[in-house]
Formats: C-alpha cells, structure tokens, sequence
C-alpha cells in the first residue's frame, strides 16, 4: 500500500465529501467577497468585512460557539450509536438552569457547573429509559424532553425565583484571568504576548519606514507596498483577532476546544467509539460480536447528556443569569446543534467547524443590529436560520446510521 | 353474511380495536401526567414560602369503626404544602369547564367560552399535524405556518373589506379570510415539503428553522410596515366587524364562534373520509407508513410528499385565519404556541382525525384552565407546559403501558406478540428474508405456520 | 477416531405451535467439512443457532470438545470456540475490514482506553495470511466484494479463536467462481485443523465440498453419509422423502405481437456501478420469456427499470408499441402491467395494512376500486376475499394484517393480486420464492394459463429448473448482460451453469452477444409443445 494511499485512508476519518467541496466553494466566495470589501470600505461589504475581522466578532462567535458545539458533540455519540435525541434543546435548557441555580444556592461557579451537567443527564437518561427499554418513538420521546424542560425549567424559576428569569450570578474568568493570575506561567505568557505583539508591530513600522525610503523607485515601491500590505494583515489577523479573541475567551471555550479534540478521540480512536459506531451501523453485529448493545447505547445517550449539560451550563453561568421566557434563552441552539453536525457529517471536527460558521453568522448578526446598515434587525436575526435552511438543501441527504431510530432487540424473546 | 359486508366489517373492526387501545393510552399517559404533576406540585410547594399550608400531608390519627371502637394512633409525621395539588388539578380541569359538578353550572359560561375557543384553534394545528404524520411526515411547522396565515388574512381582509360592505360582506368576507390563511399557509408549508421531495432536506429540522423565520419576518412586517400608528403594541388596525366570525350562543367578548367550531368538526370529518375513503388518502397513507410499497404501488413519493405538506400548511394557515377572525379580531405578534400544542393534539390523537376533536378539548381545557389556576392558586401556569411535555413522553411509550397490561393479563392467545419470537430460520433477522437468494427464510412444504409474522418492526419508517 | 469437534444430542427446539428440531443427534469429527443438508424450512439453521447459543434448546445437550455446553449467548458459543457465519453477514459497512475484524475483542493500549490499531491491523494481516486469505485490511466493507465480505466473517470468527465455523448458506450470495474459492478456502481450514459444518439446501454443493453430510427432513435427522459413499438420488430421496419432481404440461402456442419491447436498457445501480448494460429483450403475446442467472447480476435492475421503479441511464421500453421509457410507475401499471416484485415485505405489500387494503395497492387510482378519486371498499374487500380463497392464503381472511401472515403466504397473496389484475405483460421476480409446494403446483398453471390467453410473461427466477421448464426462451444474465438467450428444450443444466458463470458460448470470431441481442429480439414464431419439469421442492436448482 502506498504511502498516499494511507493518508488517504487516514484522512478519511476527517473527510467532509460533499462538505468539504461546498466549505471550498463557500471560501472561495468568502474571499471573493472580502476582496471586495476591502476595495470598497464605505459599502455595506465595507462594514462587513470590518466587522467579520473584528477580535470582537470572532470572541462573540467562539463564545457562541460553546452551547452548540458541545450539543453536537452529545448529539453525534447518542445517534451514532443508534438513538437520534432530538431532545438536546432540553437537555441544554434544563442544564442552563440547574448551573445557575446551584450556584445561586452554593456561591461556587463550578458546583453549579456541575450541577447543570447532572440536571442534563438525568434528563438523558429518562430519554434513554424510555427508548431503550420501552422502545418509544425516538422523535417524539425527543419532543417530549425538550417540551418537559421548556415547560420545567421556567416552571422552576417561577416558583424559586417569582419570574422567568433568575436572579444573576457571578460569570466565569477568561482564560486569560487564569492563566495569567499563574505564578510563573502568567509571567512568561504576559512576555510572549507582548513579545509578538511589539514584533509584529516592528514588522509593519519597519516596511512602513521602507516604503518612505523607497518612495520613488518604481518596482522597488511596488514590492515594499506588496510586503508592507501582506505584514499589516499578518499582524492584524494572527496578534489583533487570534490572540484577542483567545485570551479574551471565556475558559468554557477551551473546554470546548478540548471536548471536541476528546470526542474526535473518543469516537475513532477508542473501543468504546467503535462500539458505538458498530451499534448505530449495524447492532446486530455488535451483538454477535459478544457486545450489549443495550449498554452502549445506554452510554451514549447519558454522554449526550453530559456534553450538553456542559454545554447548557456554560450558556447560563458565562452570561451570569438564566432567562426563561418564550422560547428561553437557549432559543434553538439545540436544533441547530443537530444541522451542524449534519452538515459536519457526524463528525466532531467537522461538527465544530460548521457551528463556528453559524455562530459566526449569529455574532455577526448581533453586530450588525448594532451598526446601522440598512436592513432591519428583525430580518438580520433571521440569517441564520435561513443559512440553516440553505445548507440542509444543498447538502442534501446525510448519510445518517444504518441503524439510526430503530429500537434493537437482543437475541431471544 | 355478503363479501361486500364482511369487508366492511374487517376494516371497521381493525380501526376499531387499534382506536381503543390508543383511547386507553391516552388515557392512562394523562393520569401518569397528572401523578408525576402532583409531585411536582408538591415539591414546588415545599420550595415556596407561605403563611399558611394549603395541604398538609399525615396519616389518620384513629381507626376503628364508628360507634363501635377507636384506636388512636399517634402523629408520626406531619407535612405541609404551601399549594394543593386537588385543588390545582380541581381548577384545571373543573375550571377550564365552569365547574361543571357544581349545582349552579351554565353551559354558556365564559369559561366554556375561552375553553372551546382554544379546541376550535387546536382542532385544526392537531390536524394540520396528524395529516403530515399520516404521511410519514414530521411537520414541527404548523406554529409558523399558522402565524403566516394568521398575518396574510388580517392583511389581505383589511385590504377587500373596504370593496365589499354589509350583509354582502359578512357572508363573503370570512370564507374569504379562512381561504386566504389556508392557501398562505398551505404555501408556507410547501416549502419544507418541496424542500424534502427534491433536496432531501430533513423537514424536522427545516420546519423549525421555518418558524424561527416566520416570527422574524412577521415581526418585522407587523413593527415597521402595517403598524397601527394608534397602538403600542406590535399589531395591525382592527378588522372591521362585517370580517369576523360572528359570536353565537356566547357573548362576543370571549372571542369564540359556535360557528368556527363547528366549521372545525367539518374540517374533522373531511379529513377522516379523505384518508380513509379516497385514493388520495390512500397514497398518503401508503407513503406514510412504507413507502417503498407506495412507490412500488405507483404512488408518486416527491408529488404526495409536497401535497401533504401543503395541505398540512393549509390547516395550519387555517388555525390562523381562524385565530385572527375568531379571537383577536387582528394581528398581533406574539401568536401562542398553538402549533408546538398541535403536536401534542395530534400524538395523543394517534394521527387519527376522528380522535383530534377530543384530544384538542384536553388541551383546550388545559389552556383554558391554567388561567383559572393562575386566579385560584400561585402555582406557576409553566407546570402546565410540563404537563404536555410529559403526557406526550407517556404517549410515546405505548410499549410501557402493553408491558403493564401483560403483566396484569398476561396474552391468553398463542400470536406473537413480539416480531420474530414465532420465526425460526429466516424470520429472525431484519431484511434477511429479503436479502438472501434462495435460502432459508420461508418455511415451505407445509410449514407456513412456522413463519410467525414476517413483519419488519422498522419497516415504515426511513 | 479422536474425540469428535461437536456433538449434537437429542436436540429439540420447539416453538409456539411447531417443532423446528425433532431429537436431532449429529456428530461433527474434527478436521472435516461436514454439510447440513435439508429442504427450505427442514430445521437447519434453527439447529446451527441452538449450538451457537442463538436459541436454547428445548431439550437436549451440546456437547463441544468432549464438554458438555449450555450456551446462554453467542459470546458463550464464542468462548468455547464455536463461530458462525451468518447468510446476511453481521458486518458494519462502513468501518474497515480490520475494524470489523477485531470489532468486539480489540487490542488496546493506554491502560486499556484507546484500540491499538497497529497491532490490530498486524494480527488481522498475519491471521489471513495464515489461512491464504487475500484480503485488504484496510478497504471498508461497503467497498468489496460479498465475496471478500463472508471471507472477512470467516477472519472475524478465526480472530475470536474459533475451531468450529459454522456457515449458513454460505453459496446463496456468490457467484460460481466465488463458490470456488470458498470451497478452497474451507478445505485449507480443515487441513490446519479446523472444523466446518456448513448449512445447504444444494445437493451439488454437499458432494463436491463435505466429507460428510447429514439431512434434516422436517426437523428430524434422516441419515448421515459419508459424502464419496452416496449418491445424488439417494441425497434427494433423503431430503425430500418421496418423488417431487412436477410435470409441467405446457402446451404449444402461437405467439402474438410484440408486448414488451426493450432496447439498449442501460442501469446504474446505487453504487454506481452499472447493473444492467446495453441489454435488448422482447417479449411477445402468450410468450414466456425466463431469465436465469445467479443473484446479482443485474436482475433486479433491469425488472425495476422497465417497471418504472428506477430510471434507465439509457435505453427505452416499449409496451404494445407505446414508449414508456419516461413515463411514471402508474402510467405503466395503468398501461396494463403487472409485477410481482422480489422483495414482498418492502415493496409488494404494506405490512400495517390488512389484505382488504393491500388487494388494491396498485390500482387505487382506477376502476373499479377507484372512481372520481373516492375508493370503492365493498369491491376491495371482494377482490380480496377472491384472490385469498384462490391462491389458498392462511388465514384465510381478509382482514389479517399483511405482516402477521408468514413469508409464504404473503408471496402467494402478491402473487394472486398481480396475476388477477387482467394485465397486458406480467414481469414476475421468483414468484414461487418461499411457497410451498402445492401453491408453487398452482402458480405454475395459473401462469401458464395467463400465458395460453396471450399474456406476455418476463419470468425472472434464480431456480434453474423453474425457468427451464416454464419458459419458451431463456436467457442467461451475466453482470448485467445477457451471455445467451436458448431454447431451454434444447439446453442442459450443465450448459446453463457454464452460462451462469459468465462463460459464452462456443462462438468462433463472432462475439456471443450478437447472438444473445438476436435472441433475445427474435423469438420463434411459435412454441413447440413440451412437458417440462420444474423441481418443486424450490431447493433444485443449483
């Protein structure tokens, strides 16, 4: 076998197929659409572009970010063994609830954390009871999970708090809080910072200083605009918008980071992933193969339940207060956790990297309700869902587990 | 006995059995509702201060027999509860019906009046749902295509009224409003019907985002282009007088119609001789619940899949136009979740049209009576909505309850009731029959009873 | 004589209302390839899943290697060295074969926490080696052959420790090439000492491949031989216990016009391979024109095209002269065809819907169960009742759920509903797949009878001697082509099985398939008339 051919294969674990050529086309157009902006700073795709570079707008998107991706994450493990939970709008409602309670109730940030976790997937697993053992309906025990915490969860708060909406906590520090409050670390991280940013700062007055030199000599010029240019954006992009918005990310974002690298493990890398693949592909196989599918299955709805309880809670305590009006303050977000890892193919990577495109879309839609541009803020905060819609039909069928939906029953009577 | 009528007996038997069990179902999800309900009640009541308990919890103090002999017991524990659970599920439910046990009960109650105002509304999301499901169809949208309805009649009835006046206008204007907000919705619901039949967009999903759309967009219309300039709130002008359904029978401040439910019931009984009696129906219902079968039988999947989901937006779009015509006399954003309730209607009415009609005066009583708990007691109306969370919960378990029911009278027949436990050789696998050249799968020779039901438990659904 | 692998006593496996395995005794020496050798039904896999700890006996022992075993599961059966190679593989198609492989019993590494895909791989690489197996360890399943496939089962039960395979029907999917290979396969297992019992309905198969074969008949061992010390008569009459083989009468007809006309079909199946290729048929008035070949082969492809269920890459169908390449199902089911389908439990009948409803799956837009759109139930439930006491379906009533009746009885329901619709062509695929004997009796005249009132009739069946002794020509498909379209009076078995392997006939120069186009185009004018024999007992044709 061929070298390529291995990294074909290796690669295929992350391959997108028919996403990924559609992320190229979409980039393709993204880039096209930038170059235009930047020609054009007074249009609308002036302030687009100005706002889609902003450290401001790629923070807000991470952060976002965090309740979706995280319900994805328990989203994919839970279908992928077999039992599509559509429930994950519940579970993160009654997760985003249960964290501020507790720490109203404790005073500490991660009890209540935890808390949320533990609301999620005890809500998880009356889901998994009910369609593992009592062979519900996947869907509609689905519906039923995210109408029970819709209805709970302000229910709850009514009663604990006399509103809807709870009374607001302390919020969790920035990553950049932490670890710069460390002894040493904190010290050598503050340096390296600065470092990169007063390098990169040399960088462009260095060639700014070549290009006055050179300020006559035709090619010469042209070529110090060229580098110049190219050492500004660098700068800008890698010190202003990556580092910005990293350090200033709330420390719930690395857990995310880390909870996608875990699953993407998880899922391909251990025997417990491959259970869990084998059991929504084909259980039956599992089972001759000496494994309870009933079990793995178990498994991977309560984790389902844990991620989105994270996911939950890091919504709530990140913005120091639950809301439980309408259609509370999860809105959605657990619908779309199921389109993103759709469109991410059951993927924890690719599940990560879709939602970032619709977080990017919400944070920016926030943005540009403050920035008059033109268009409505009530037809601007419907981009996302329609960028939903758009995607579902251009990806077209995903191919979802063989075994997907259906209640497996083990062997003899 | 004739061939015609024993053929009619056996399909009004077959509906007829599976109807009683889903009738006791739904029954028995409601009481688990209500019981897991009274926990919450009461543990919402030990959460809450109060000055006085409303219920208190013990044990009797004495046995005996009256005039015979008393033994007293001592008070072992002694609970109290800040809301009463009887009293909460008493207002509920007696509520929502004007108290109906008590002496002094008038039928033409206001709160009757607000109790089958909402099953009038309900009737027709709980249809709207139930026909998608009957064609295998999950449609999540009806809510959005309800508000889309509901803001197209205001809007294009405020537009004609003008044209037409008087008596002329009363006759024609709400048929004309109802058709408007059906043919609105009925559009609105093609959309992720279209949507499904030729990009294999997953409709669950769509139908969501659809509704997330449809109240931005109506919200938007409402607050920037057809707002009353002499209102606060994000509404239209009225609709004239001449538009709306007249009241009948109730007082026209409890904004209900005799009328409108009983063009609801119509709306009933159309859609069970649709499906059940029409080749139209037929098809929906051979898509619905195979629909390999129904390709194989020449049905058209991508054509029935679009017409189902229009005319499942169609009676949602009516719910509006009913909604506009009937309740609020204009729009006004902020439509209640008629919709996501429709799914409750149509679950608990087992998709089957002749059963939304009650299901819908569950809810409708739930509805209703959650404003008459809100006055009687400070229980939050919320555990309502946990109420219909877990009443579907149950009702997607029926295998739980058919457990219970074994193990209390256990099968006396020798059928099967579990797929595959009759099956020897081929029977056992899914798809194995279907897959494998020449072999094993059917017993022949003699020994066709050996088979058991060659059913595919997952077979309907894709 | 060592100790033998398996022992079988007195095992009887009862369910609801039957008897699957009467005190069936059967002892398996180590080292051979023994067969199970029985009719559709005759109790043999039932047996072979009570020893892999599927079913629990009823009564009696398994004993394996001299110790006497209770298996509660499979991992038992496993445990004690036993594996089985089910007919529809337990395979994950989209992982790997060596995830497939190990899937269950991976190594790890880590402290147990992540599979160690190295030495995964390397064990499954050396274990195929070992046993000759040409495998690739990394392609996914999804991607090879069935063929590869039951050969990545065969790895799967060797990687758990197997010393007992036992496979069912392992032919039934392959090709004759691949049962070659199979074939050698099993005897370098047993000559490393490994033990193989196999499961078969096919005579041929028994004889060329065991050491030794026992037959089940009803449920009961009827005797066991050693494989070069019977013969082939004494095998069938064991099996079978009496003569079976049906006489069919089928009397000598003029045929008519063209019914069916197809020309230069082309499919592409779902994996994008093209399953029919570049083929021509016609079938004319009163003629039936049978398709013979192994499954697979693009049968099923090319009926569902000129049924209207997938669309042709190319081509076009002609009924009665009218183009239907491009028209929809229903226009052809109303153009007068009828189609008893392959797969009755996905396509030919709704499983929730009882008999009345499913009497008019297929003519629910049309008189006279339809009219202005409205159904007429009265005339369903007539219909019905007709095609059930006729076709002798059980129970017989019309208003039993399509799903709860047995796979034969379903057949014989689709079959009769087909037939009686008063059609133009009739395509029918294995109509008698699954019947019992009387039934298939009667499905054969009724399908003669159709054909003697000018129905053309495209007979496609993967039992040999069915199609040899119904049809008036018969044509063999190979990978999607036909190899030869003959006069099955004409034409032996053996000459058939060569063309079912994709040999063509003896041409010198000239290309078969200009033969097979002729052919398959140009019937003869008429039939002569002959009596053929169809094996009855379902099982003949090999």
């Amino acid at each position: 076998m061929s070298t390529l051919e291995r990294v074909r294969r290796r690669g295929a674990d992350l391959d997108l197929g028919r996403r990924g050529q559609a992320a190229v086309a979409s980039g393709v157009a993204f880039a096209a659409f930038t170059a235009l902006g930047l020609l054009f700073p007074g249009t609308i795709a002036g302030t687009l572009v100005d706002v889609i570079f902003s450290a401001g707008t790629l923070s807000s998107a991470l952060r976002l970010s965090v309740p979706i991706v995280l319900a994805a994450l328990g989203g994919i493990f839970a279908e992928k063994s077999g039992v599509i939970n559509i429930g994950l709008e519940g579970l993160l409602i009654i997760s985003a609830f249960g964290a501020i309670y507790a720490t109203d109730l404790t005073g500490n940030l991660w009890v209540g954390f935890g808390a949320g976790v533990v609301a999620s997937t005890l809500l998880a697993a009356l889901f998994a009871v009910v369609c593992i053992e009592f062979r519900a309906d996947q869907i509609i025990a689905g519906l039923a999970v995210w109408l029970i915490a819709l209805g709970l969860a302000p229910f709850a708060s009514q009663v604990i708090y006399g509103a809807p909406n709870t009374t607001s906590v302390r919020t969790p520090p920035s990553a950049a809080d932490v670890v710069l409050g460390l002894p040493v670390v904190g010290d050598v991280l503050r340096v390296l910072v600065s470092a990169a940013t007063g390098f990169g700062a040399a960088v462009v007055t260095v060639a700014t200083g070549l290009r006055n030199a050179t300020g006559g000599v035709p090619l010469a010029g042209l070529l110090v605009e060229a580098v110049v240019t190219v050492a500004g954006a660098v700068h800008y992009v890698v010190v202003v918008v990556l580092v910005g918005a990293l350090v200033e990310a709330n420390v719930v974002v690395y857990l995310t980071f880390l909870m996608v690298a875990l699953s993407w493990y998880g899922l391909y890398r251990t025997q417990f992933g491959r259970w869990v693949r084998a059991s929504g592909e084909n259980p039956r196989a599992l089972d001759t193969a000496g494994v309870d599918v009933s079990r793995v299955r178990y498994a991977a709805v309560l984790l389902s339940g844990v991620l989105s309880g994270m996911g939950g809670s890091a919504l709530s305590l990140t913005l120091g207060q639950f809301t439980g009006n309408g259609p509370t303050m999860v809105n959605g977000k657990g619908f779309i956790a199921i389109v993103a890892y759709l469109f991410g193919n059951y993927n924890p990577v690719g599940a990560f990297l879709s939602t970032l495109l619709f977080a990017g879309l919400d944070a920016l839609q926030i943005v540009l309700q403050l920035r008059d541009v033109g268009v409505p803020n009530q037809l601007i905060r419907v981009t996302p869902f329609v960028m939903v819609i758009v995607v579902l039909a251009l990806v077209g069928r995903t191919r979802i587990p063989s075994a997907a939906g259906e209640h497996y029953e083990s062997g003899e009577e | 006995m004739s061939v015609r009528e024993r053929g009619r007996r056996a399909l009004e038997r077959l509906v007829a059995a599976s109807a009683v069990e889903r009738a006791l179902i739904s029954l028995a999800s409601l009481v688990l509702a209500v019981a897991i309900g009274t926990v919450i009640i009461l543990v919402a009541g030990r959460m809450t201060t109060c000055d006085a308990a409303a219920f208190v919890l013990t044990h009797p103090t004495s046995v005996g027999v009256p005039g015979l002999f008393r033994v007293g017991i001592p008070e072992l524990f002694r609970m109290g509860f800040c809301h009463d659970p009887v009293t909460v599920f008493d207002r509920l439910f007696l509520g929502a019906l004007a108290d109906p046990l008590s002496p002094g009960w008038d039928p033409l109650d206001g709160q009757i009046a607000v109790t089958l105002r909402e099953t009038t509304v309900l009737v027709f999301t709980g249809l709207s749902v139930a026909l998608a499901f009957r064609a295998g169809i999950f449609n999540i949208g009806t809510q959005g295509q309800m508000v889309v309805g509901a803001l197209a009649t205001a809007l294009v009835v405020l537009w004609v009224a003008p044209l037409v006046s008087g008596v002329v206008g009363a006759v024609l204007l709400v048929p004309f409003g109802l058709l408007v907000g059906a043919a609105f919705g009925g559009f609105y619901g093609a959309i992720p019907g279209a949507l499904k039949a030729y990009a294999d967009a997953n409709e669950v999903i769509t139908t969501i985002m659809l509704n997330f759309i449809a109240t931005g967009v109506v919200l938007f219309l409402v607050s920037e282009v057809f707002k009353d300039p002499a209102s606060q709130a994000n509404q239209t002008v009225p609709l004239p007088d001449d538009a709306l359904f007249p009241p009948v029978l109730f007082g026209g401040r409890f904004g209900f119609s005799v009328l409108a439910l009983v063009f609801a019931l119509a709306a009933v009984l159309a859609l069970a001789y649709l499906l059940s009696r029409t080749s139209f129906g037929y098809d929906i219902r051979t898509s619905g619940v195979q629909p390999q079968a129904a390709e194989y039988g020449g049905v058209d999947a991508r054509r029935t899949i679009v017409a189902s989901m229009t005319l499942s937006g169609a009676l949602g779009g009516l719910a509006g136009a009913v909604y506009v015509l009937m309740i609020l006399g204009n729009f006004e954003t902020g439509v209640p979740a008629y919709g996501f309730d429709g799914i409750t209607v149509a679950i608990l009415a087992g998709n089957n049209p002749l059963g939304v009609p009650f299901a819908a005066l569950l809810f409708g009583v739930l509805k209703s009576g959650t404003t008459v708990v809100q006055f009687a007691t400070d229980v939050p109306p919320q555990l309502v909505g946990v109420l219909r969370g877990l009443i579907i919960l149950f009702v997607a378990m029926p295998e739980f309850f058919r457990m219970l029911g074994r193990r209390v009278v256990p099968p006396e027949r020798g059928r099967p009731t579990e797929p595959g436990t009759a099956a020897t050789d081929g029977g056992r696998f899914r798809g194995d029959d279907a897959r494998s050249a020449d072999g094993e799968q059917v017993r022949g020779g003699g020994g066709d009873a050996v088979d058991g039901p060659g059913r595919d438990p997952g077979g309907g659904r894709e | 004589m060592s100790q033998p692998a398996v022992e079988l006593r007195e095992i009887t496996k009862r369910f609801p209302g039957v008897v699957a395995n009467d005190e069936v005794d059967l002892t398996v020496e180590r080292g051979s390839v023994h067969a199970l050798l029985g009719e559709n039904g005759a109790g043999k896999t039932t047996l072979m899943n009570v020893l892999y700890g599927l079913y629990e006996p009823t009564d009696g022992t398994v004993v394996v290697d001299g110790r006497e075993r209770g298996f509660d599961s499979p991992r038992d059966a496993i445990d004690a060295g036993v594996g089985m190679i089910h007919q529809h593989f337990m395979l994950v198609d989209p992982m790997t074969v060596t995830e497939n492989i190990t899937l269950g019993n991976e190594p790890r590494r880590f402290g147990g926490l992540a599979v160690d895909r190295e030495r995964a791989r390397r064990e499954v690489v050396e274990l195929s080696e070992r046993y000759g197996f040409d495998v690739d360890p990394d392609a996914r399943i999804e991607d090879v052959s069935v063929g590869v496939q039951q050969r990545v089962e065969i790895l799967k039960a060797l990687y758990r420790g197997a010393d007992v395979l036992v496979l069912d029907e392992p032919t039934a999917v392959l090709t004759p090439q691949e049962v070659e290979d199979l074939f050698a396969v099993l005897a370098e297992l047993t000559d490393q000492g490994k033990t193989v019992v196999f499961i078969t309905h096919k005579l041929g198969e028994a004889m060329t491949a065991a050491d030794r074969i026992t037959v089940l008949r009803d449920g009961r061992n009827v005797g066991s031989v050693a494989a070069d010390e019977t013969t082939r008569e004494e095998l069938a009459e064991l099996m079978v216990g009496r003569e079976v083989l049906l006489d069919v009468e089928r009397p000598a007809t003029d045929f008519g016009d063209e019914v069916l006309d197809v020309a230069g079909l082309t499919v592409t199946d779902e994996r994008g391979v093209r399953a029919v290729d570049d083929l021509s048929l016609s079938v004319r008035e009163g003629e039936i024109f049978g398709v013979a070949g192994v499954d697979g082969n693009g049968q099923r492809e090319l009926v569902e095209a000129i049924t209207g269920l997938v669309r042709p890459d190319d081509g076009t169908i002609r009924l009665e002269g009218a183009d239907l390449t491009d028209r929809s199902r229903r226009e052809r089911i109303e153009a007068g065809m009828s189609y008893v389908p392959e797969d009755r439990q996905e396509q030919g009948l709704v499983m929730a819907f009882a008999l009345v409803e499913n009497a008019i799956l297929g003519s629910q837009h049309a008189p006279p169960f339809a009219r202005d759109g409205r159904l007429d139930w009265d005339r369903a439930g007539e219909h019905a009742d007709s095609v059930v006491s006729e076709y002798d379906v059980r129970p017989p009533d019309a208003r039993t759920e399509a799903g709860d009746l047995s796979g034969g009885n379903q057949q014989k329901f689709v079959v009769g509903r087909e037939l009686e619709r008063d059609p133009t062509l009739l395509v029918a695929a294995h109509p008698t797949r699954g019947v019992d004997v009387g039934s298939i009796e009667f499905i054969h005249e009724r399908l003669l009878e159709l054909r003697a009132q000018g129905v053309g009739i495209l007979l496609v069946s993967s039992k040999l001697a069915e199609v040899q002794a119904l049809s008036d020509r018969l044509a063999v498909i190979y990978e999607g082509e036909f190899v030869d379209v003959v006069d099955p009076a004409d034409t032996t078995e053996e000459e058939l099985g060569l063309l079912m392997a994709g040999e063509r006939p003896d041409t010198t120069g000239d290309p078969g398939t200009d033969t097979a186009e002729r052919g398959a185009t140009e019937p003869p004018e008429e039939s002569t008339g002959e009596t053929g024999t169809a094996d009855g007992s379902g099982g003949g044709g090999e």
